[in-house]
């Protein structure tokens, strides 16, 4: 008769079960009450670390279910994440139509920003692209003009490479001293990715490129119609037409479907949504590279077509966003790159500039892409000046603002790529500051 | 011709080689993808300007035509002599400034080709409807902005073929980049004298916030908003918020009750023929449908519902 005492007891033992106040909700229980009556000392003791999810207490998630796949069918961040964000200095643009953004490169690790990262630059809002409708048109001095799809595109064999894309205004808020309380907004017109699409010298090939032609109009589809000349040198060496980022489809903010790439080169160059190359013989003169990204000098004069970003770097913690607490061991980290290639040193200075201690290189060290260095620390709490100083394949040394300054004065807005100074306090707080 | 005929001829071969072995590529050049531009897509597409005025379609338009035009649809942001509106980039002044502690760079004082201008303002002007000016409009604008900067006279008729021998007074002073144009060297130890260290600190007041933002209250459409008004929101964004969204130029301010109370007053519809058609008030220009021509007077009409009705 085992059969019918089976479900008597296994209701005898629900029943059993349904009298007892399960343990978490006891403790919940307990311990409100002690919160709401001695109110002070509880405070004082929840200050410190009473909490069921820490140990010997088995926290909440170790005893219950969590969601199930696809309840995020493109998944999202941690919700413990979300002050991991780009932003913007308001004051900097007329409006957000035409402005920028900078990527949390306080927060980021490894060398790769992750696509919702990416900072952002357009002239005219990010446009809503219908890719089936979307076409590249190459044409000008070439045998065969041609006009591709998407689907076209993706026919051709791919290539994929990390580079770094940086507008040359990054930094370019403090040429005439120190105003940003935050890396992010000191250094976050930088990202890095990894980019796979079509060499343009394939496209080139393709429609047969004629001896006169020298120089490329790269036209974007976005209402700014941004336009830029690209010398063919550069064509023929490493840009290309990329359209996914990180694995997957460029996002519409880096130019879905479809950019350009000049990898190491300012980033404007790098026209997105790109829907237009016209191979000519001499450059077009546009407004991007006349009445902007031109550097004017202090004798009046300006430096035209000043594509590469040169070596630069900067230390990512500790930073205003990530300051130190107590005494103690600490990894000084950052991040270096440079459009001319590899970065071959990245060394650190405490004090100010006067004596400098080489850093490793860690993780992938790739030409044009960020490469992270580190430098372990034991902080006995005297306060400090913390740079970094880049040294690039080319043996190019990283140089100070002051040199910069000397030759560019402080006007000339792009292209500020000097050591940069956190000043660490006996705190463990980092202020932004110049040295003179 | 020539090249059509050698294109087809590389896809047939293509073709045969594929189906009689196993080939992975044709050659290494050429894959025969995509298709021929037609002159009349390359014509459609074809908008750039070169400072030879290569590229220039057939056309003119004089300083007089301009004033009347740049003044419905340039002025309210660049205003009415080029100085700009508040935040808006200034178009004119500036001479001899490059030199200065605060330079001010315009078209005039450093814009070295004036084809940049006909070429830009064609591309991406006005700010809130790009491309949507006829061939004589912007060789007139264009006459009219280099007039503001006194580079030409009020009698001047800009064509084809006269652009490209405007002389830009700033043109000789641009050179190709030069850089590298310091030389640090690697310094490792007693690199500088440290009783010499001046440490400058920075401005306060001026870093944003970095709290995590919420998304900006203007563009936010409440639940208790009509239906016009909720669909009102996009257009409003697109093509309304540039000068709407800040008041720049006197546009009166969206959400701002008491003003557009007094509009109000006129009735809804002619505020909303105002903003179909167009209309110069006290305040300022409002171009018709913001500029944006594109969009149904439907478009326009909830975008003004959104405007008055959005806190
Ligand atoms: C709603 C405001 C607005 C209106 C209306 C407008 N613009 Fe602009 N204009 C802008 C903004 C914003 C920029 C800068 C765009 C950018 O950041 O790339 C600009 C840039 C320009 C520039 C380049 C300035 C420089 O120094 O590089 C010229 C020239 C110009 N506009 C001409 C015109 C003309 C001509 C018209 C009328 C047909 C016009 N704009 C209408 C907002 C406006
Ligand atoms: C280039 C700047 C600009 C843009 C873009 C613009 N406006 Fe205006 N708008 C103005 C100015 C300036 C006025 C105030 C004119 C006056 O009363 O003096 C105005 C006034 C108005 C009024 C008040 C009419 C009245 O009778 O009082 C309405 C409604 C309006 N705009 C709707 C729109 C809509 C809808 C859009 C977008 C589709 C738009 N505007 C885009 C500048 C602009």
């Amino acid at each position: 008769m085992s059969e019918s005492k089976k479900p008597q007891s296994a209701k005898t033992y629900l029943a059993d079960l349904a009298t007892h106040v399960p343990t978490s909700s006891r403790r919940d229980f307990l311990k409100k009450g002690v919160k709401f009556s001695t109110g002070l000392a509880a405070a004082t003791v929840a200050g410190e670390a009473i909490s069921d999810n820490l140990p010997p207490n088995i926290p909440s998630w170790s005893k219950s279910l969590g969601t199930g796949v696809v309840s995020t069918p493109y998944g999202v961040p941690s919700k413990f994440e979300d002050d991991v964000i780009r932003r913007t200095v308001e004051w900097l643009t007329a409006d957000k139509i035409s402005s920028i953004s900078m990527s949390p490169i306080q927060e980021l690790k490894g060398i790769i920003t992750p696509n919702g990262l990416v900072f952002e630059r357009y002239h005219a809002g990010v446009p809503t692209v219908n890719p089936e409708e979307h076409r590249l048109m190459i044409h000008g001095l070439v045998d065969n003009p041609l006009i591709f799809t998407m689907d076209d595109l993706m026919r051709f064999p791919s290539e994929s490479v990390i580079n770094f894309l940086e507008c040359p205004a990054n930094g370019g808020m403090e040429w005439r001293g120190p105003q940003m309380e935050a890396l992010q907004f000191t250094h976050g017109m930088i990202s890095c990715c990894e980019w796979t699409g079509v060499r343009l010298s394939t496209l080139l090939a393709e429609v047969g490129v004629q001896t006169k032609g020298k120089w490329i109009l790269a036209e974007g589809a976005d209402g700014a119609g941004m336009s830029r000349s690209i010398p063919m040198d550069k064509a023929l060496d490493d840009a290309l037409v990329v359209y996914a980022q990180n694995g997957e489809k460029l996002r519409p903010e880096q130019g879905y479907p479809v950019r350009l790439f000049n990898p190491g080169w300012e980033g404007n160059t790098s026209i997105k949504w790109l829907r237009r190359l016209e191979i000519g013989d001499k450059p077009w003169h546009h407004r991007e590279e006349t009445s902007k990204y031109t550097d004017l000098m202090p004798d009046g004069r300006s430096r035209r077509f000043s594509y590469e970003q040169e070596a630069n770097s900067v230390i990512t913690s500790p930073c205003p966003e990530n300051p130190w607490g107590q005494k103690g061991s600490y990894e000084i980290e950052g991040l270096a790159w440079s459009g001319r290639g590899k970065i071959k040193h990245v060394d650190v200075s405490i004090d100010g500039g006067v004596t400098w201690r080489p850093a490793r290189l860690k993780g992938l060290v790739l030409s044009k892409a960020l490469t992270r260095f580190s430098l372990p620390f034991k902080w006995d709490g005297a306060p400090g000046l913390l740079q970094s100083r880049a040294i690039d394949e080319t043996g190019y040394v990283q140089p100070t603002l002051n040199q910069l300054r000397d030759v560019r004065g402080t006007n000339s807005i792009y292209h500020k790529n000097s050591i940069h100074t956190w000043q660490l306090q006996s705190n463990g707080k980092i202020k932004n500051v110049q040295l003179k | 011709m020539f090249s059509l005929n050698k294109l087809l001829i590389t896809l047939t071969l293509t073709a045969l080689v594929s189906l009689s072995s196993v080939a992975f590529a044709a050659d290494d050049t050429h894959y025969g993808i995509g298709e021929k531009a037609t002159a009349e897509q390359i014509a459609g597409w074809d908008i750039d300007v070169r400072p030879d005025g290569k590229g220039l379609p057939k056309g003119q338009g004089s300083v007089m035509q301009g004033e009347a035009m740049y003044e419905a649809k340039c002025a309210s942001c660049h205003g009415l002599f080029g100085e700009g509106e508040g935040r808006w980039p200034p178009l004119a002044g500036g001479e001899d400034s490059l030199t200065e502690d605060r330079p001010d760079k315009t078209v005039g004082s450093y814009w070295p080709y004036a084809s940049t201008l006909w070429d830009y303002i064609n591309r991406a002007m006005p700010f809130p409807a790009p491309q949507s000016l006829t061939v004589t409009e912007v060789y007139a604008i264009t006459a009219y902005v280099l007039y503001l900067n006194d580079l030409v006279e009020d009698d001047f008729v800009l064509t084809q073929t006269n652009l490209a021998s405007i002389k830009m007074p700033n043109e000789q002073n641009f050179y190709i980049d030069n850089r590298p144009d310091t030389n640090n060297t690697r310094c490792m130890k007693n690199c500088k004298d440290p009783s010499k260290i001046v440490v400058i600190q920075s401005l306060r007041g001026i870093t944003p916030d970095q709290e995590t933002e919420t998304a900006p209250e203007s563009s936010e459409a409440k639940p208790n908003l009509s239906e016009a008004t909720i669909a009102g929101k996009a257009t409003y964004d697109t093509s309304c918020f540039v000068c709407h969204g800040s008041g720049i130029a006197g546009a009166p301010k969206i959400g701002d009750k008491e003003v557009w109370g007094k509009r109000l007053g006129a009735g809804m519809d002619t505020v909303v023929k105002h903003a179909i058609n167009g209309y110069v008030g006290d305040n300022g220009v409002m171009p018709p449908k913001g500029g944006n021509l594109t969009l149904s007077d439907e478009d326009v009409k909830n975008a003004v519902h959104y405007m008055v009705e959005a806190q």
